[in-house]
C-alpha cells in the first residue's frame, strides 16, 4: 500500500450529484479485491446467440426524460432517413415504368412490339433497306425518347408539394351568387361548449388521436347586385390554410373530417359585410347550424362599440378569436388566439438575452385613449428616464414608414427595435382588447404589462401567462410602476426568456397560430392523449434539464409485500443452488424466479431443486442475452425486485433483507451492493470505469440490487438508442446501463449498501490475470462512453455515502440488533 | 420505284406515327392517368399563383389606429375578478380574512371549522383591515340563508362559502359577492371569480384526515382495470376483458369479473369511471383517496379548484359519447401514463382534498394567489408534491431558493452553509464548536443566536468566515425564525453545547445536498405508539430506527424557518416555547408533514458522547422522558392531526467508512477515530 495524494477538491459549486471529475493518478492501488470479471470459458459460451427474439422497438419513447427524448429524436429520425434512403432504392427496382418516364416507358414497349413484329417484315427487305430503316426507327425513337424526358423532365425537378397541387390563380375561383333572401345563421350562442354543441361522433374514426379538418375550396361571394361581400382571401388567411392543409390533421375527405374551415376569410371584420358573409356561411355544403365549424377571426367588432367577438352570426361554430373578453368568450369552447403582428415576418430582431435593459418601463402604442396617455405621462414624469412614452411621430418626412418610428418629444427611435431596450412593455387595451403590440413585445423579449380588464390572454386555455406577464388591473395603472419594481430580479429575467419563448413558439407565424389553435381543440376531443403543462410552457432549455421522475410520490412501500429475485443462470447449477438457498433465508423474499439462459440444456428436473418456502419458477429464454435479466416478466408480483447473478454467494440474509428495507426508503433509486464510480480521464478525453476502492460512487452492479419493476419495462421497451442490441451484442454491461437508465429518468444517484467485501468466488485471488482484469476495464469504459453518448449526457451521480444499520459498528450490544450479520468477509 | 414507293411509304407511315403519338398519346395518357393527382395523395390547399400578391388582412395603420374608445363598464350582473374585487385593502403581508360569527344555531362542525379559521394565520378581527370577508353557509340545507350580515357592502371583497351544497344559495342576494360551492355546475361558474370546492362527504375531518389509500406506485397486478360508479353510490368493477359493458349495464353474459361493492368501501381498480351527472361528483374523492384514476365523462360540474389543479395530470375529462374509444384508450394507456396519474391522484388527495381545514386553506390561497397577481405562486408549486399550502409564496418566487423542486428546474442546492449556534441560558460562546464549524470548506457564515441573560461577550474568535452575533428574544422557536442574515439555502442549526468535528460536519453537508428537503442529523429520537397508555410516545435510546433527529446538531432548509413561523398555527409554536424539548419534536414534525419521508442521519463520532454528553435540561438522555415531555408528541399529533412522523432503520455512511482499508484512502477518516 502507498499514501495516495490527496484528491482534489471539487469547486462548491458542483452538485454532489454532478459527474465526478478527478485525477486519475490516484486510483491504481493496492487491489484489495479484484472484480471478479466473467471467466474466459463463460463469456466463450456466451457468445453464440446474438440476435433478439423479444426485442421489440418502440419508437416513441416518452419515458425517458426530455434529454433522452432528444437524443431519441435524432436517433428516430436518422433511422427515418436511412428507411427513406432505402424506400426509394426499392422503388427503382420495382417498377421503372411507373416513375417519372411513364409515358416514354408506354411507348418504348410499344416500339419493342413492333420490332418484334419486325421479323415478319424485314427478311422481304433488302439489306441496305433494314439498315436504313432499323437507322429510321432509332432516330425516331430516339426523337421520342428526347421528346418525352424534354416534356417531363422539369417537372421532377420542382418540389413534390407543387407537383401535387394545381397552380391557379385567386382570380380564377368560382363566383358564387347570394340571393338576398338566402338563410342566415343564428348568433352565436353563449351556452356552448364542447359536450352540448360539437358532434364528436364525427372524429371518433380517426386514427392516431388526431383531428382531421377539411377546408372547404375557395369561392368568392357576391351578392345580388354583384358586389363582393369581402376580399376574397387576405395574404394571412391563405398562409393558415396552406398551414393547416401542410399539416397532420388536414384531410381532404369531408366525409372523414371532424373540424371543418371555412375559406370564408373572416380575420378582420371590417373588410366584410356581416350579413352577406353569415349567408354564405350557412350555405356551406355541410354547414348543419355551424356544428365544427372553426372560424379565425383576429379583429373582431367595429365601431362605435367593438364587440370583443365576431358579430358575424355563427350559430354554433367555434371561433379563434384574438381579443375576447370574459363576457364573450366560451370557456373550453371558443379558443383565444394572439392577434399576429405583420412586423414578425417583415422585422429580424437581434437576439437580445434577458437581463437589465435601458428603460424599466415602455409604451410603445399609438392609439391610446387620452386618459391611459395621461396615466402613462405621469408615470413618466414621477419616475423620470426610467419610464418611456411614445407617441406617434408627427414630423417625420415623406416616404418614412409611420408605422415602424417613434417618438417622444423630438426624439424619434425605431419600433419595433426600441422594444428591445426595455424591461416591461405596456399593452394597453386598444378599442378592442386584442393588441398587435402584444407579439412586438414578447419578440423583443419584454415583458408585456397587460392593462386591459377582462381580456382573455391568448392561449390561455393552455399557456400559463403568469410566467410571461403582468397583467394589471386598469385601476391600478398608476400603481404599476410599484408593482412591478416588487418583482426580483431573477423573475424579471425568468419572464424574459419565458416572453421570448412564447412568442417563438406560438405567435412567431401565422403558422404558428393555426397549430396551436387546433392542437387545442385537439386535446380537448382526445384528453387521454392531451400535450401536458410542461410541454406547452417549458422553454426547451428548462425541457432540456430538467428531470421528472417517474416515481414522484414520496412513498414507503409496505414491507409485507416483500421482493422477487430474480436469479440470472447459465449453467453454474452448484453455485445457483447454493445463492437460492441463501437468498430464500431472508425474511421479506416473496418469490424466486430463475432465468435459464442456456438454451442447450435443460435446467434441472424439479426434484433436484432445493426446497424453499416461497414459489420458485424458472423461466426458460429463447436466446442467450444479457437483457433477459430486465424483462418485466409477469411472474413478477412484487414492486421490489432483487436482480442477483448465480455466483454471488457472499452476501448474508441480514444484508439482503436491509438491503431490501433500505430499497423501501429509496424505491426510485437501485440500491445494491457492489458500488463502482466512473471518472473522468483528463488525458485521453473521456469516461473511465473505476472498481477501486474510492471515497464515491455513482454506480452499483446489478449482480446483487434492489430496484423497482417498472425500470425492467423501461430497459426492455424504453431504452434509448442501440443500447439494449449494443448490450446484448457484447454480452457485457447490461449494469451500466441499466445504471443510465435510471439516473437519467430520476435524475437520483444510487444507494449503495454495507460495507465493501467479496461477494463471489471465496478463493478468487488475483490468478485471473492483470491482462485479463486491464481487458475487463477498457470494455466497461467503453460502454461508458458507449452510453454517455448515446444520451447525450453523463446522467449518473456521484455521491460519497452509503446505506448502514442505524447501529452499524456502533458500540451497542451485537445481540440487540436488527442486522447484526453486516459485512462480515 | 419498288423502294422509293415503299421508303416514302415507311416515311409517311412513321411521320404519322410520329405526329399520333405526339398529339394523341400524351393527351390519352393525360386522360388516363392525370398525372397531378396520384392516389393516396390529399390534394391540399391550392398554392396560389398570385399569392404574394395578396393583402395582409389589416393595414398597417390599421392595427395601431384604433380608435380611442372610453374603458367598458362591465356587464351587469357578471363579475369577473377585475371589476368586483378591490385588492386595495390586501396589501402588506399575506390575505387577512375576517369570519363572520356565527349567527343563531349552529351545528357541531360549523363551529369547529369557524374556531379552525380564527386559529390560522389568515385570520384578523377587524372587517375593516380584512381583504377577504368570509362568510359561511351553514350546512343545513333546509333552513333559510342567514340575512346579509352587516358589513356586506354589496357583497363586495366577500367569499360566501358552503361546503356543502345549500339550497339557499340559489336565492341569495350575491351581489358582488364570490361564490366558493361544492361542484358547481359549469353553467352558473365564473372562471377566475368563483371558486369551486369538492363535493365533502358529511363526516369529513376537520384536520390532518387519512391520508391516501396509495401503498404502491405501480398498480396490483391483480387489480380491476375499471371501476364504475353507481348511482346507489357504490363502486362495480370490471376486468379488463369486458369492453362496452360498464357502460349500459348490459353485462349478464360476463357476470365473472364483476363485483359490486357497498357504498362505503373505495375501488380498487386503476380506473374509476365517472358519469357527468352532478350527484356522481362525491365519487371523485373517493377515487381519489383511493389512488384509482378518476375518468369522468362529459362532467357538468367544475372541477374542484380547477383554477390551479392542472387535473390533466391526475384525471383523466373525457367525452361520453366517445366511450368506445375512451375505454380503448384506457386499456392502451401507457404504463408510464398510468403510474405519473395515481401517484398525483395521491398527492391531490394529500395537499388539498384529506380535510375541510385543507379544503378551506386551499380556497383562501388561490384568493391570495389572485390578489399577489405577478407574485402568485407558479403552477408547479400547486401541481408537485409537497403541494402549495406548504410552498409559501412569501418565501422566494424563485423555484430555486425551494429545496423541493431541484429535479424539476435541473438546478441544484447551493454548495455553502450557514452555521446558526443558539446560545442559551448558561451564556457560553462556544469557541470550539465555532473553530470547528469554521473549518468546514463549505462553511459561509457564522451566525451566533444569543439568547442568554449575560451580556453578549464582546470578542469572539478569529475565524475564515464572517460571524455575526444576533440577539433573540430568549424564546426557543426563535431558533427557528427566518433572520434575514441567513444567506444560504443549508443551514446548520447547532447548540452552545453542541459537539462537532470539521469531518462530521462536512460529510454531514455533502449529505444533504442530495436531500435538500430532508433534515440531516447526528442524534436521533424514535417515537413509538404507547398500547398501554394508548398514545403517542418518544425515546433517546439508541434503537435500530429513528424518525427524528435532533435539532441541536442537524442540517436543514432554510426554508423551513419560514414554514416554522408562517405557516404553523400558533398554538402549536405556543407549546414548544413552554416545553423547550419540544421544539425538536415540533420540527420534526414539520418536516416529516411536508417531506413525507424520515430525516437522515449521519455517523456522530463516540468520542463527542462520552465528551460533552448533551446539555442535562434536554431530556431524552435517560431512558424513558417524562410524562410531562411525552405529552408534547400527543398535543402535536393532535394539531397535526395525524402522526406525521415516518421511520428510518438506516445510516448513512461515508462509503469507506470502516472498511479495512488504509485509512489514507479514506476522505472523512476521523470519523473513524476510536
Amino acid at each position: 500500500m502507498f499514501t495516495l495524494p490527496e484528491k482534489e477538491s471539487r469547486a462548491p459549486t458542483t452538485c454532489p450529484g454532478s459527474a465526478s471529475i478527478q485525477d486519475l493518478g490516484s486510483s491504481y492501488g493496492d487491489g484489495l479485491e479484484e472484480e471478479c470479471s466473467r471467466k474466459p470459458d463463460q463469456k466463450l459460451l456466451e457468445l453464440y446467440g446474438v440476435g433478439d427474439p423479444i426485442a421489440m422497438f418502440f419508437s416513441d419513447s416518452s419515458y425517458l426524460s426530455s434529454r433522452g427524448r432528444i437524443i431519441k429524436w435524432f436517433w428516430d429520425s436518422a433511422e427515418e432517413g436511412y428507411r427513406t434512403y432505402h424506400m426509394d432504392e426499392y422503388d427503382e427496382d420495382k417498377n421503372p415504368c411507373e416513375c417519372e418516364e411513364e409515358a416514354v416507358g408506354v411507348i418504348m414497349c410499344a416500339s419493342v412490339k413492333y420490332n418484334i413484329r419486325g421479323p415478319a417484315l424485314i427478311p422481304r427487305m433488302k439489306t441496305k433497306h433494314r439498315i436504313y430503316y432499323i437507322t429510321l426507327f432509332s432516330v425516331v425513337l430516339l426523337g421520342l425518347i428526347a421528346t418525352g424526358m424534354f416534356q417531363f423532365w422539369p417537372h421532377s425537378i420542382e418540389s413534390s408539394n407543387d407537383w401535387n397541387v394545381e397552380k391557379h390563380s385567386i382570380r380564377d375561383v368560382p363566383v358564387v351568387r347570394l340571393p338576398a333572401d338566402s338563410p342566415i345563421p343564428e348568433r352565436g350562442d353563449l351556452s356552448c361548449r364542447m359536450h352540448t354543441c360539437f358532434d364528436v361522433y364525427r372524429c371518433g374514426f380517426n386514427p392516431k388521436n388526431k383531428i382531421k379538418v377539411y377546408i372547404y375550396s375557395l369561392k368568392k361571394y357576391v351578392d345580388d347586385f354583384g358586389v363582393p361581400v369581402s376580399n376574397t382571401i387576405s395574404r394571412e388567411y391563405n398562409e393558415l390554410l396552406t398551414a393547416i392543409s401542410d399539416s397532420d390533421y388536414y384531410t381532404d375527405d369531408i366525409n372523414r373530417a371532424c373540424l371543418f374551415v371555412p375559406s370564408i376569410d373572416v380575420l378582420n371584420q371590417n373588410t366584410l359585410h356581416i350579413k352577406e358573409t353569415a349567408q354564405a356561411l350557412a350555405q356551406l355544403s355541410r354547414w348543419d347550424r355551424g356544428t365544427n365549424h372553426l372560424l379565425f377571426n383576429m379583429l373582431p367588432g367595429g365601431p362605435p362599440d367593438y364587440n370583443t367577438a365576431l358579430d358575424v352570426p355563427r350559430d354554433r361554430a367555434l371561433l379563434a378569436g384574438g381579443g375576447f373578453s370574459t363576457w364573450t368568450y366560451r370557456q373550453g369552447y371558443d379558443v383565444s388566439i394572439p392577434v399576429y403582428s405583420p412586423l414578425s415576418a417583415e422585422v429580424d430582431l437581434p437576439e437580445k438575452g434577458p437581463g437589465s435593459r435601458r428603460y424599466f418601463l415602455l409604451s410603445s402604442q399609438m392609439a391610446l385613449h387620452p386618459e391611459y396617455r395621461e396615466d402613462l405621462e405621469a408615470l413618466q414624469a414621477k419616475h423620470g428616464e426610467s419610464v418611456l412614452v411614445l407617441d406617434k411621430c408627427t414630423n417625420l418626412s415623406e416616404g418614412v414608414l409611420s408605422v415602424r418610428k417613434r417618438c417622444h418629444k423630438h426624439q424619434v427611435f425605431d419600433y419595433p427595435q426600441v422594444l428591445q431596450e426595455a424591461t416591461f412593455c405596456v399593452v394597453l387595451r386598444g378599442a378592442r382588447l386584442g393588441q398587435a403590440a402584444l407579439s412586438d413585445v414578447l419578440q423583443a423579449g419584454c415583458v408585456p404589462v397587460i392593462i386591459a380588464d377582462s381580456y382573455i390572454l391568448p392561449f390561455s386555455e393552455v399557456l400559463d401567462w403568469k410566467r410571461a406577464s403582468v397583467v394589471v388591473p386598469e385601476e391600478k395603472m398608476s400603481d404599476a410602476y410599484s408593482i412591478l419594481q416588487s418583482i426580483p430580479q431573477r423573475q424579471i429575467e425568468e419572464m424574459q426568456r419565458q416572453a421570448q419563448w412564447f412568442w417563438e413558439a406560438y405567435f412567431q407565424s401565422i403558422k404558428a397560430i393555426a397549430l396551436a389553435t387546433l392542437q387545442i381543440i385537439n386535446d380537448r376531443i382526445y384528453p387521454y392523449a392531451a400535450i401536458s403543462y410542461e410541454e406547452w410552457n417549458d422553454p426547451p432549455a428548462v425541457k432540456w434539464g430538467s428531470v421528472s421522475n417517474p416515481l414522484f410520490l414520496p412513498l414507503i412501500p409496505p414491507q409485507s409485500q416483500g421482493f422477487t429475485a430474480i436469479v440470472l443462470t447459465y449453467d453454474r447449477v452448484e453455485s445457483l443452488f447454493r445463492v437460492i438457498t441463501e437468498v430464500s433465508k431472508v425474511p421479506s423474499l416473496s418469490k424466486l424466479l430463475v432465468v435459464w439462459n442456456n438454451q442447450n440444456k435443460n435446467p434441472p428436473e424439479d426434484s433436484l431443486w432445493p426446497k424453499i418456502r416461497v414459489p420458485l419458477k424458472v423461466v426458460r429464454t429463447a436466446e442467450n442475452k444479457l437483457s433477459n435479466r430486465f424483462f418485466p416478466y409477469d411472474e413478477i408480483e412484487t414492486e421490489a425486485v432483487l436482480a442477483i447473478d448465480d455466483d454471488i454467494i457472499m452476501l448474508t440474509s441480514d444484508e439482503l433483507q436491509f438491503g431490501y428495507e433500505v430499497w423501501r426508503e429509496f424505491p426510485d433509486r437501485l440500491v445494491g451492493y457492489p458500488g463502482r464510480l466512473h471518472l473522468w480521464d483528463h488525458e485521453m478525453s473521456k469516461w473511465k470505469y473505476e472498481s477501486e476502492w474510492t471515497n464515491e460512487v455513482s454506480m452499483v452492479l446489478t449482480g446483487a440490487a434492489f430496484y423497482h419493476k417498472y425500470f425492467n419495462y423501461l430497459y426492455t421497451y424504453k431504452m434509448p438508442g442501440d443500447i439494449k442490441n449494443w448490450v446484448d451484442a457484447h454480452m457485457n454491461c447490461e449494469d451500466i446501463a441499466m445504471n443510465f437508465l435510471v439516473a437519467n429518468i430520476t435524475g437520483k444517484a444510487v444507494i449503495k449498501v454495507t460495507p465493501r467485501k467479496k461477494f463471489k468466488c471465496p478463493e478468487c485471488t488475483a490468478i485471473d490475470g492483470l491482462s485479463l482484469d486491464q481487458t475487463h476495464m477498457v470494455e466497461r469504459s467503453e460502454c461508458i462512453n458507449k452510453f454517455a453518448s448515446v444520451f447525450g449526457t453523463m446522467p449518473l451521480k456521484v455521491v460519497e455515502h452509503r446505506a448502514d444499520p442505524v447501529l452499524y459498528k456502533d458500540d451497542f450490544p451485537e445481540k440487540l440488533k436488527s442486522f447484526p450479520n453486516i459485512g462480515s468477509l | 420505284m419498288q423502294s422509293w414507293r415503299r421508303k416514302s411509304l415507311w416515311l409517311a407511315l412513321s411521320a404519322s406515327w410520329l405526329l399520333l403519338s405526339f398529339l394523341g398519346i400524351f393527351p390519352l395518357l393525360r386522360l388516363a392517368v392525370p398525372p397531378r393527382s396520384r392516389p393516396g395523395v390529399p390534394q391540399g390547399w391550392p398554392r396560389w399563383l398570385d399569392a404574394d400578391l395578396l393583402q395582409s388582412f389589416s393595414q398597417p395603420g390599421e392595427l395601431l389606429e384604433d380608435a380611442p374608445q372610453p374603458p367598458q363598464a362591465p356587464h351587469g350582473g357578471s363579475c369577473n375578478w377585475g371589476a368586483c374585487f378591490d385588492t386595495s385593502k390586501c396589501r402588506g403581508d399575506g390575505l387577512k380574512v375576517f369570519v363572520y360569527p356565527e349567527a343563531g344555531p349552529i351545528s357541531e362542525t360549523h363551529r369547529r371549522i369557524l374556531a379552525s379559521l380564527e386559529g390560522s394565520r389568515y385570520h384578523t378581527f377587524s372587517p375593516a383591515e380584512a381583504c377577504l370577508l368570509l362568510l359561511l353557509i351553514p350546512d343545513t340545507s333546509t333552513s333559510e340563508c342567514s340575512s346579509v350580515p352587516l358589513q356586506w357592502n354589496r357583497g363586495r371583497n366577500h367569499l360566501v362559502l358552503g361546503l356543502h351544497p345549500a339550497t339557499c344559495l340559489r336565492t341569495f342576494q350575491l351581489g358582488q359577492a364570490m361564490v366558493a360551492e361544492a361542484s358547481p355546475t359549469v353553467d352558473i361558474f365564473r372562471p377566475g371569480f368563483d371558486v369551486a370546492l369538492p363535493l365533502l362527504p358529511k363526516a369529513h375531518p376537520l384536520r390532518g384526515g387519512a391520508s391516501g389509500q396509495l401503498r404502491q406506485h405501480s398498480p396490483d397486478p391483480g387489480v380491476a382495470l375499471l371501476a364504475l360508479a353507481e348511482e346507489r353510490g357504490g363502486w362495480r368493477t370490471a376486468g379488463t376483458n369486458s369492453s362496452a359493458c360498464p357502460w349500459d349495464g348490459r353485462c349478464e353474459q360476463d357476470p365473472g369479473p364483476e363485483q359490486t361493492h357497498s357504498r362505503e368501501t373505495l375501488p380498487n381498480a386503476t380506473f374509476c369511471l365517472i358519469p357527468g351527472h352532478l350527484p356522481d361528483a362525491s365519487h371523485f374523492l373517493q377515487a381519489l383517496q383511493a389512488g384509482c384514476i378518476p375518468v369522468l365523462l362529459s362532467p357538468r360540474w367544475e372541477l374542484p379548484f380547477s383554477e390551479v389543479i392542472d387535473w390533466t395530470k391526475a384525471a383523466i375529462v373525457a367525452d361520453e359519447r366517445l366511450r368506445l374509444q375512451v375505454l380503448a384508450a384506457l386499456q392502451e394507456m401507457p404504463p408510464a401514463r398510468v403510474l405519473a396519474l395515481r401517484q398525483q391522484t395521491q398527492f391531490l388527495w394529500d395537499a388539498y382534498f384529506s380535510s375541510v381545514e385543507k379544503v378551506i386553506h386551499t380556497t383562501l390561497e388561490i384568493i391570495q394567489d389572485r390578489v399577489s397577481g405577478a407574485s402568485a405562486r407558479p403552477s408547479l408549486l400547486w401541481n408537485s408534491p409537497p403541494g402549495a399550502l406548504l410552498a409559501l409564496p412569501t418565501f422566494s418566487r424563485s423555484l430555486h431558493d425551494f429545496p423541493f423542486y431541484h429535479l424539476q428546474q435541473g438546478s441544484c442546492p447551493e454548495g455553502r452553509f450557514s452555521a446558526l449556534i443558539w446560545v442559551g441560558a448558561p451564556g457560553q460562546p462556544p469557541l470550539k464548536l465555532i473553530q470547528a464549524v469554521a473549518g468546514s470548506q463549505h462553511c459561509a457564515q457564522i451566525l451566533v443566536l444569543w439568547s442568554s441573560e449575560r451580556p453578549l461577550p464582546s470578542t469572539w474568535p478569529e475565524t475564515a468566515v464572517p460571524l455575526a452575533v444576533i440577539e433573540g428574544h430568549r424564546k426557543v422557536s426563535d431558533r427557528f425564525f427566518p433572520y434575514s442574515t441567513i444567506g444560504t439555502d443549508a443551514v446548520l442549526s447547532l447548540d452552545a453545547q453542541s459537539s462537532l468535528s470539521t469531518s462530521e460536519v462536512d460529510f454531514a453537508f455533502v449529505v444533504w445536498q442530495s436531500f435538500p428537503e430532508r433534515m440531516v442529523g447526528f442524534l436521533t429520537w424514535s417515537h413509538f405508539w404507547d398500547k398501554a397508555r394508548g398514545s403517542w410516545g418518544y425515546t433517546a435510546e439508541r434503537a435500530n430506527e429513528f424518525s427524528m433527529v435532533l435539532t441541536t446538531a442537524a442540517f436543514y432548509h432554510r426554508y423551513y424557518h419560514t414554514l416554522f413561523t408562517h405557516a404553523l398555527p400558533k398554538a402549536l409554536r405556543t407549546l414548544a416555547d413552554e416545553a423547550p424539548t419540544c421544539v425538536d419534536v415540533l420540527m420534526n414534525f414539520l418536516v416529516a408533514a411536508v417531506t413525507k419521508l424520515p430525516p437522515i442521519k449521519v455517523p456522530y463520532g463516540k468520542q463527542h458522547q462520552e465528551a460533552a454528553p448533551l446539555p442535562p435540561e434536554v431530556p431524552g438522555r435517560g431512558p424513558e422522558l417524562q410524562p410531562a415531555t411525552q405529552d408534547c408528541i400527543n398535543q402535536l399529533a393532535a394539531g397535526f392531526g395525524h402522526m406525521p412522523l415516518v421511520s428510518s432503520r438506516l445510516r448513512l455512511d461515508p462509503v469507506l467508512f470502516k472498511d479495512p482499508v488504509s485509512v489514507q484512502r479514506k476522505k472523512y477518516r476521523s470519523l473513524e477515530k476510536p
